[in-house]
Formats: C-alpha cells, sequence, structure tokens
C-alpha cells in the first residue's frame, strides 16, 4: 500500500448538534456518577456494595471517556492506524495493572514482605515452618578462607 | 573491472569535484546547530553519544582497575559505588538506549524508505537539545558529587537515605527519556506514512522493521520510569511516603514500575543492533535473508514479549512465587524470537557468497557473542538458578555480553558500513579488520572470566573480595582484556577521522550491497534523492547468478543478464 | 534493489500559499501524519499517567479505609464544578476546531477564548481547594503525623486507640496532590498552548489559516486533559464508604 497519497483527515465536518448533544450526555453521566455515589448501595452476589459503587462509577467514567474519545477527539471518523494508536496506550497500560499479580498472590504462602503495620510494631515475619533452613555453609563447595 | 561494467552509482555522469550534499551546502555554526536535515542530526549525535561513550569508559577502566587486587587499589567504598553508578547511567541513558537508533535510525529511515526526511524535524532537533541536556544534567551530577545507588535507583535508599545527587541525575534521565520518546514518535510516523510507492511493507528492509519495534517500546515504555523517576526525587524533596516501608509504601513497587520500562529498555537497545546485522548479513552474503517473514515478526514478537517480562530481574525481591512462575516461563519465550533470527542469519550466510569486509567481521562477531549472551540469560531466566545467580558478576558477564557484544558490535560494524554513505569517504579496510579482531579477542578475555568467576560468587557492585582472593587472576584477566578492549574501541576514532582527510572519496555504492541508501550518491544531497524513487521489487532482490559475478569468467554472460534485468543490478567493486 | 525514479514532484502545493512542509508529498499526507503523531504522543501520556493511576489503584486497595477517611476532606461539589468547566472547555475546544474547518477566524478566537476562561475558573477553584488543604496541614511532608491530627476530628489518635492510620493517610494525599498537580501542570501548559495558537490566529498566520490540523492537534491534546480529569474525579472525590 503505497503511503505517497492517502485520503485527506476528514472534512467530515461533525455538526454544532452532534457536539452539543454529547456535552449534554456527558454533564448527565456526571451528575448521575456524583448521585450514585451518595447512596451506598447493596452487595451483589459475591460483591461487596463498595465494590459494586465502585464498578459502576468506572463504567460511567469510562463511557464519558469513550464519549470524549470517540466524539470531541473525532476517533469514530478517523483512519485505522489512529485508532490503532488510540488502543494501544490503554492496552499497554493494562499490561502495567499485571503488576498487581505480585500483590494478590503473595499471601498464599505465608511469605514474610510488605505487610501492614496494624499497632505500630514492626512487620510480622512468619516464615513458614515448612521450609528447612539451609545449610549455613556455603552450598558451592568454594574453599573461603578466614 | 572491465569499463562497459558500471554500478549504478555512476549511471549518471561523473560528478564535478564537489556536488552539493547534505555536508557541504552550509558551513555555518547554525546550519547545524538549527537544522532539520535528519542526516546532520544523525552526525550531531553520532559526536555528542561518542563523547559520553567515552566517559563510561572512563568510569569502566576505574572500575577494572579497582578490581586488579582483592582489597581494592585506589578508591574509597562510597566512591567505587558512584563510579560504577556513573558508567551504569552513562551507558545505558546516555549512550546504549540512544547510540544506534539516534544516530543510523536517524540517518537511515527516511533514506532507506525513499523519503525526503522524517516526518517531523523540528521535533528530531529538539529531540538532540533534550538528549544534551539531560546528558549534561547527568554529567553535572556525577561531577558535584555523584550519585552511589546502582542505575536502578532502588528505593528506600534512593528515595530517603542516599545523600547524593540524585536529584539532578534523575531529571537528567527524565529529559533525555523524552528525547527517546520523540524519536519514537518521528520513527513511527514516518515508517507508517512516508514510504516511497512501492514500497509495501514486505518489501522494506528488516532495519526498518526492527526500528519501528523499537520504537513501540521507546514510546511505551520509557513515560513509566519517567514518572516513577519523578517520585523518587518528589519523594526526597517532600518527604512522601510513596515507596517508604515505615510510612506504608512498598519499595518493591518501585522495582515493579522501574523495570516494567528497563525490561523493554534493553530490547530497545539489542533490537536496533539485530536491525543493523540484518543488513550486514545480508548484503554481505549476497543473499536475500533466510525467512524474511519470520525476522521481520520475530522484531515485533520481541517487542510484545518484552512487556511481559520485567519480573525476572525480581525473583529475589519478595516477589510472590506465582508471578515468578509466570515471568521465568515467558522469559523463556521471549528467548524464541531471538533465536529465530540467530538462525535465519546463519542460513543466510550458508552458500551465500560471503565478504569478509570489516563489518562483516563485527556481524559475524556478533553472532557468536550474542548467542553466548543469550544462552547465559535463560541460566537467569530460570528462577531457581537465578536465586544462587542473581546478583552475582554472572549476571554482569550476561549483559556486558549482550550489551557490549550486541549492541556496540553492531555499532561499530554499523559505523563501519554506512561511514563511506555518511561521510563520502572510505577507511582502510585492512587496519578496520585487524580492529574488529581487536575488539573481539578483547571482548571475550574482558568478559568471559566474569562468568567463571560469578558463579564462584564474586557479588556484583562489590569494590573488594579480599574474602576470596582466589578470584584475582579471573579479575586480572578481565582488567587485560579491558585494556585490549579500550584499543578496539580507540583506533577506530583515529582511523575513521583520518579517512575524512585522506580517505578516498566513495561512490554511491562501494560495498555493492541493496538498499535504496545505496542509490543516492555519498553523502547524499540534503533531500535525499534527487528524484522520488519507485519501488519494484523487495530490498533483497540479490540475483544468485550475477552475485557470484567474480566467479563469471564470461562478463557478456553478465551484460546480458544485465540487460534483461534493465542493466538495474549491482555488480560488486573490488575490495582493497 | 531495483527502482526506477520519476520525475520530481515539487511542484505539488510546495508554493508559498501552501501549509505543505517540504518532507510531505501532499496535505493529506501531512495532516494524517500529524494526526497519528499527535496520537502516539498521547498514548506516552496515557502510560505516564496510567503509572500513576495504577499506584493509587494499589494502595487504595490496601488501605481502604484509611483512603475513605482521608478523602472525606475533599470538596465534592468543588470537584464536581471542576468537571462540568472541563467538559464545557473541552466543548468550546472542538467547536473551535470546527470553525477553523470552516474558516471562521472570529470563532475561532472566541471559542479558544471561552476555552482559557475555563481553564482559569478551574485553576481557580483548584487555588481555593489546595488553599483549605494547606490550612488544615492536609499536605503530606515530615510533620504531617502531627500537623494533620487535627483535621481528622472524631478519628484522631486518642490514647493508645488509632482509627486512621496517619501514614496511610498521608499516602492518600500524597497521590492527590501529585496526581492533581501533575493534571494542573498540564492544564497551565494548554493554556499557554491554547494563547500561542490564539495569538497566531489573531495574525492571521498561514500556518494556522490554511489548514485546520495545527489547531485540532491543540484540540486533541486538550480533551486529553479533560480525560484525565473524568478518571481523578470518581476515583479521588467520590470513594463508597468501606465495611
Amino acid at each position: 500500500m503505497s503511503s505517497k497519497t492517502s485520503t485527506p483527515h476528514e472534512h467530515h465536518i461533525v455538526s454544532t448538534g452532534t457536539y452539543f448533544v454529547t456535552l449534554i450526555a456527558l454533564v448527565v453521566l456526571m451528575i448521575a456518577t456524583v448521585a450514585i455515589a451518595q447512596v451506598n448501595l447493596n452487595a451483589i452476589g459475591p460483591f461487596s456494595g463498595t465494590v459494586v459503587n465502585q464498578v459502576i462509577a468506572l463504567v460511567i467514567a469510562v463511557a464519558k471517556a469513550m464519549l470524549v474519545i470517540t466524539v470531541f477527539m473525532g476517533v469514530k471518523w478517523s483512519t485505522t492506524l489512529t485508532k490503532l494508536w488510540v488502543a494501544s496506550g490503554f492496552v499497554t497500560l493494562i499490561l502495567l495493572f499485571g503488576i498487581l499479580g505480585d500483590y494478590v498472590t503473595r499471601h498464599y504462602e505465608h511469605q514474610s514482605g510488605w505487610e501492614k503495620i496494624e499497632d505500630g510494631s514492626l512487620p510480622r515475619f512468619t516464615p513458614d515452618e515448612r521450609t528447612v533452613p539451609g545449610p549455613k555453609s556455603n552450598d558451592l563447595n568454594v574453599k573461603i578462607r578466614q | 573491472m572491465s569499463s562497459t561494467v558500471i554500478s549504478p552509482g555512476e549511471l549518471k555522469p561523473k560528478p564535478p569535484a564537489e556536488e552539493p550534499n547534505y555536508l557541504n551546502v552550509n558551513h555555518t555554526i547554525s546550519s547545524w546547530l538549527l537544522t532539520g536535515d535528519h542526516k546532520r542530526i544523525a552526525l550531531l549525535y553520532l559526536v555528542s553519544t561518542s563523547f559520553f561513550f567515552f566517559l563510561g569508559s572512563i568510569a569502566a577502566g576505574l572500575i577494572r582497575y579497582e578490581l586488579t587486587s582483592p582489597a581494592g587499589v585506589v578508591l574509597e567504598s562510597d566512591t567505587y559505588n558512584k563510579v560504577f553508578t556513573s558508567h551504569g547511567v552513562i551507558m545505558v541513558f546516555t549512550f546504549l538506549v540512544v547510540a544506534i537508533p539516534a544516530i543510523f535510525g536517524n540517518f537511515l529511515v527516511p533514506l532507506m524508505i525513499g523519503a525526503r526526511d522524517l516526518a517531523f524535524p523540528r521535533l528530531n532537533l529538539a529531540s538532540w537539545y533534550m538528549y544534551m541536556t539531560g546528558g549534561t544534567l547527568i554529567l553535572a551530577g556525577m561531577v558535584f558529587g555523584g550519585v552511589d545507588t546502582g542505575w536502578t535507583f532502588y528505593t528506600p535508599y534512593s528515595s530517603m537515605y542516599s545523600n547524593t545527587q540524585v536529584s539532578m541525575v534523575i531529571i537528567g534521565i527524565f529529559i533525555a527519556g523524552f528525547s527517546t520518546i520523540t524519536t519514537g514518535i518521528n520513527f513511527v510516523v514516518t515508517i507508517h506514512k512516508m514510504r516511497a510507492p512501492g514500497m509495501t511493507w514486505f518489501r522494506l528492509p528488516l532495519f526498518i522493521w526492527a526500528m519501528y519495534a523499537t520504537s513501540l517500546m521507546m514510546i511505551l515504555a520509557t513515560p513509566v520510569v519517567a514518572i516513577t523517576l519523578m517520585l523518587v526525587v518528589y519523594e526526597r524533596t517532600f518527604k512522601l511516603p510513596i515507596f517508604s516501608p515505615e510510612l506504608g509504601g512498598d519499595p518493591v513497587l518501585f522495582q515493579h514500575l522501574f523495570w516494567f520500562y528497563s525490561h523493554p529498555a534493553v530490547y530497545i537497545m539489542i533490537l536496533p543492533a539485530f536491525a543493523v546485522v540484518s543488513e550486514l548479513i545480508a548484503n554481505f552474503s549476497r543473499k536475500r535473508i533466510f525467512g524474511y517473514h519470520f525476522v521481520a515478526f520475530s522484531s515485533l514478537a520481541i517487542a510484545g514479549l518484552g512487556f511481559l517480562v520485567w519480573g525476572h530481574h525480581m525473583f529475589v525481591s519478595s516477589q510472590s512465587m506465582y508471578e515468578s512462575i509466570v515471568f521465568s516461563l515467558i522469559s523463556f519465550l521471549v528467548a524464541v524470537p531471538s533465536a529465530i533470527k540467530i538462525f535465519n542469519w546463519m542460513a543466510t550466510m550458508y552458500k551465500g557468497n560471503v565478504h569478509l569486509q570489516s563489518p562483516m567481521i563485527y556481524a559475524i562477531a556478533f553472532l557468536m557473542i550474542f548467542t553466548v549472551g543469550g544462552l547465559t540469560g535463560l541460566f537467569l531466566g530460570a528462577a531457581g538458578t537465578d536465586v544462587h545467580l542473581t546478583a552475582t558478576y554472572f549476571v554482569v558477564a550476561h549483559f556486558h555480553y549482550v550489551m557490549v557484544g550486541g549492541t556496540m558490535l553492531a555499532f561499530l560494524g554499523a559505523l563501519h558500513y554506512w561511514w563511506p554513505k555518511m561521510t563520502g569517504r572510505m577507511f582502510s579496510d585492512g587496519i578496520a579488520r585487524v580492529n574488529a579482531v581487536i575488539v573481539f579477542v578483547g571482548f571475550n578475555l574482558t568478559f568471559f572470566p566474569q562468568f567463571i568467576v560469578g558463579w564462584l560468587g564474586m557479588p556484583r557492585r562489590y569494590h573488594y573480595y579480599y574474602f576470596a582472593p582466589e578470584f584475582q587472576a579471573y579479575h586480572i584477566m578481565s582488567t587485560l582484556g579491558a585494556s585490549v578492549l579500550g584499543l578496539g574501541f580507540i583506533l577506530p576514532a583515529f582511523y575513521l577521522t583520518q579517512s575524512l582527510f585522506t580517505g578516498k572519496k566513495a561512490s554511491a555504492n562501494p560495498w555493492g550491497a541493496h538498499g535504496l541508501e545505496w542509490e543516492t550518491s555519498s553523502p547524499p544531497p540534503t533531500s535525499n534523492f534527487l528524484e522520488t524513487p519507485i519501488v519494484m521489487d523487495e530490498v533483497y532482490d540479490f540475483d544468485p547468478v550475477s552475485e557470484h559475478a567474480r566467479d563469471l569468467r564470461n562478463l557478456q554472460e553478465a551484460e546480458e543478464w544485465k540487460k534483461a534485468h534493465d542493466g538495474m543490478d549491482n555488480l560488486p567493486e573490488e575490495d582493497n | 534493489m531495483s527502482a526506477i525514479t520519476n520525475s520530481p514532484d515539487h511542484g505539488h502545493g510546495h508554493g508559498h500559499d501552501s501549509a505543505l512542509h517540504h518532507q510531505f508529498e501532499d496535505i493529506g499526507q501531512q495532516n494524517e501524519s500529524y494526526i497519528v503523531g499527535m496520537w502516539v504522543f498521547l498514548s506516552t501520556e496515557v502510560m505516564f499517567f496510567g503509572a500513576l493511576f495504577f499506584i493509587y489503584t494499589l494502595y487504595r486497595w490496601n488501605y481502604q479505609q484509611d483512603f475513605y477517611i482521608a478523602h472525606e476532606h475533599l470538596n465534592v461539589i468543588m470537584g464536581a464544578v471542576n468537571t462540568t468547566v472541563l467538559l464545557f472547555s473541552s466543548f468550546t475546544m472542538v467547536m473551535a476546531v470546527q470553525s477553523a474547518q470552516l474558516k471562521k477566524r472570529g470563532h475561532v478566537i472566541g471559542y479558544l477564548l471561552m476555552t482559557i476562561a475555563c481553564a482559569c475558573v478551574f485553576l481557580i477553584i483548584k487555588y481555593f481547594e489546595y488553599s483549605s488543604k494547606l490550612a488544615d496541614h492536609l499536605y503530606p511532608g515530615a510533620g504531617f503525623a502531627t500537623d494533620a491530627q487535627a483535621a481528622f476530628g472524631e478519628h484522631a489518635i486518642e490514647a493508645g486507640k488509632v482509627a486512621v492510620n496517619m501514614n496511610h493517610a498521608q499516602l492518600f494525599y500524597s497521590l492527590y496532590f501529585g496526581m492533581t498537580g501533575l493534571h494542573a501542570v498540564h492544564i497551565i501548559a494548554g493554556i499557554l498552548v491554547i494563547g500561542a495558537l490564539i495569538r497566531l490566529w489573531f495574525n492571521n498566520a498561514k500556518s494556522v489559516t490554511l489548514d485546520f490540523v495545527p489547531t485540532e492537534m491543540v484540540g486533541l491534546y486538550w480533551h486529553f486533559v479533560d480525560l484525565v480529569w473524568i478518571f481523578l474525579f470518581p476515583l479521588f472525590y467520590l470513594m463508597p464508604k468501606p465495611h
């Protein structure tokens, strides 16, 4: 595919009406999110009310973001290349959130590490009783002169 | 060579003494410092990165000197910490990440795709100024007291306890990081939008594929380390608790965020080297790269998988064991695309018409050294063995094998290969070949003993080892090797600079290579091509018959073949 | 490689009256390059802010109770007004871009001025928010643990009993000031860039009048700044009460 000639950037001029309706939608969503946040929702299934609240707030935020991105930033009418680059930042950000995997799985085994300081005492260290402490001497069989 | 056989660069009538090219079109200082020409900016980068490399090597020399005796020689422990930190910071942030992309990427990307310039020339110039500002701040930090945290700036030492110039150096790295980001933006847009007519994705040189993959990582990973390092500065300045364990923060969080960038960073350092080696091996074997699609996609695979393996730097950091398993597995997977490249390069050389000129010697040395470096990475990628090898000289040897033996060798190979194109002068290939061997010998002498002494238990970043004096023999061998290696790095500065004055003028295509950059004069005119090229075939379209023309006694046969192909093949010039 | 060269292409639109830069073939290629380039830059900003959002997510997940207590001092009304102001400024910005497409210079300048006005209102409200935090000693620093106790009222440390962990509250405020502060820096940069754009339009500079894409690029940056706030607002100001 030659890149020499390309369709000129969309001279598709979006109408003022579309922009205005989008603005109204955004403001409505904002009012909704504030209103819902004042209410302590009930639990749904295994998810506590707090989690439900947070999820709803995030869903509304994502909806607002999608409106801004697709309409105000014109991505709805843009080329595939642009859409790919819009997505790539967020996809990589999701990869970054993979760091949470460490924190979620750290306490599966009773490992020491980053523990909450509850009453100002030192962090708890709970060595797993099943582990056998390794030999004190060097296990590489390297003679170390004292 | 008969006078009826001409190479394409000389199809036009012989130029007069000094044809206008990008070098001689304007001689004022401001025409260099305010240029938008990607070729001039590449030369600006060449001079500045060489300067930083020189400073980093002085630090390396000090380290090697210090380690020749078990009790140290001249440095205090604190000073030694500052020396190895400056070696790491300067080499990583001001040289390795920058060198091949900013010099050869800037110079060659528009040429190889048939464009007049990069997409954003002024941004390119701004990128160089950001690099210089960042580099200067880093050096200022080193001069005004240095930093002793290691180039990895682990918290809470860097954020709370170190009394050194951490903030200044970090701000320098931050600014230099933006240079990287803008270079990446430029490359991505240029490669997508400015290819010449007929230059489809699969007709591109593999150099471009690798540069694209590098740019992906530059763009998406660098901001993470930028904000992470800035948080360290905020923590130092305002006593914030973000990474401090006493105040509820997690120091390992810093390591996660730091390595989320720094692992892709090492691929940013090596992928351009792969880019160069693809070009060298194809052109000096006079053969199409074996498995072009595999090599192209492997660059993208390395970029993609490179984002998923950062935890293999943290096996002993109290990271969750389950994460370690996942990272270990993916680290083994990411070795596969690199191996694919190595095998494809070797298959390219097999039954090729191999010309052992100096760039090719660097490329072959790369194959050998990088393979060793990559294989030793597997010992480190397996979590179990890593527990014994981490923070020893085994790790140091591994990454120097891939960084110096990989990136530096490719850098030197690229410098020699494209020197005639960039400067219009040929250097003496005889000296260059000898130098390549010196570098190879010196390199192995320096770093192979480090594998052994690391496996035996020598810790890294220690400036004495009086508890194990038997390591001294290895350290002395390593220091001797470093002296040889240093010679191999210094000599090109002399013979290449000398070629600027006394070297013979280079034709458009002195190596007989394929690629759009070889179809314009050496040095190229400011707008790269006098006329926009239209691409008809892939770049590595070496014809097996004509490329073995040195064996063809029947020149008539060669000329008939030439006529049948519109006279557009390249017969190699005699080498000196 | 085989390549035929064709006649030079320099005639097309590279004259004085053109906004076409020398490295591009036609205005379509140039415009697409600028738009894609701007989005590539915005993806770096996504990662830049994104890392901070990640740190916030991690710490809030681990210290939910303390973050909730700490966040109660944030003024939701001011936050909501700020959100509305920024959303409206996005609207005026996109109207400015539309006017640039329609070559209506007066409208462009008008809408851009309104955008700057909204940004200034945002910063003024932010100033009041920050001032009240500073007055209550709710800013992170070495003295937080003692200075900020008064602000937490019935949650303050009583003898032997800690209801809110001051360190975690300090963490909350570090992230609050860090992220909203970085956002404010981006707002200020945006004001400066939009100001420069207004000046170019005012002077009828060819770089902006002949082609709307420079205005659109500034618009993209501004919408991104709005996007960040769209996520900052619910995450900091609208926390649900943990059980």
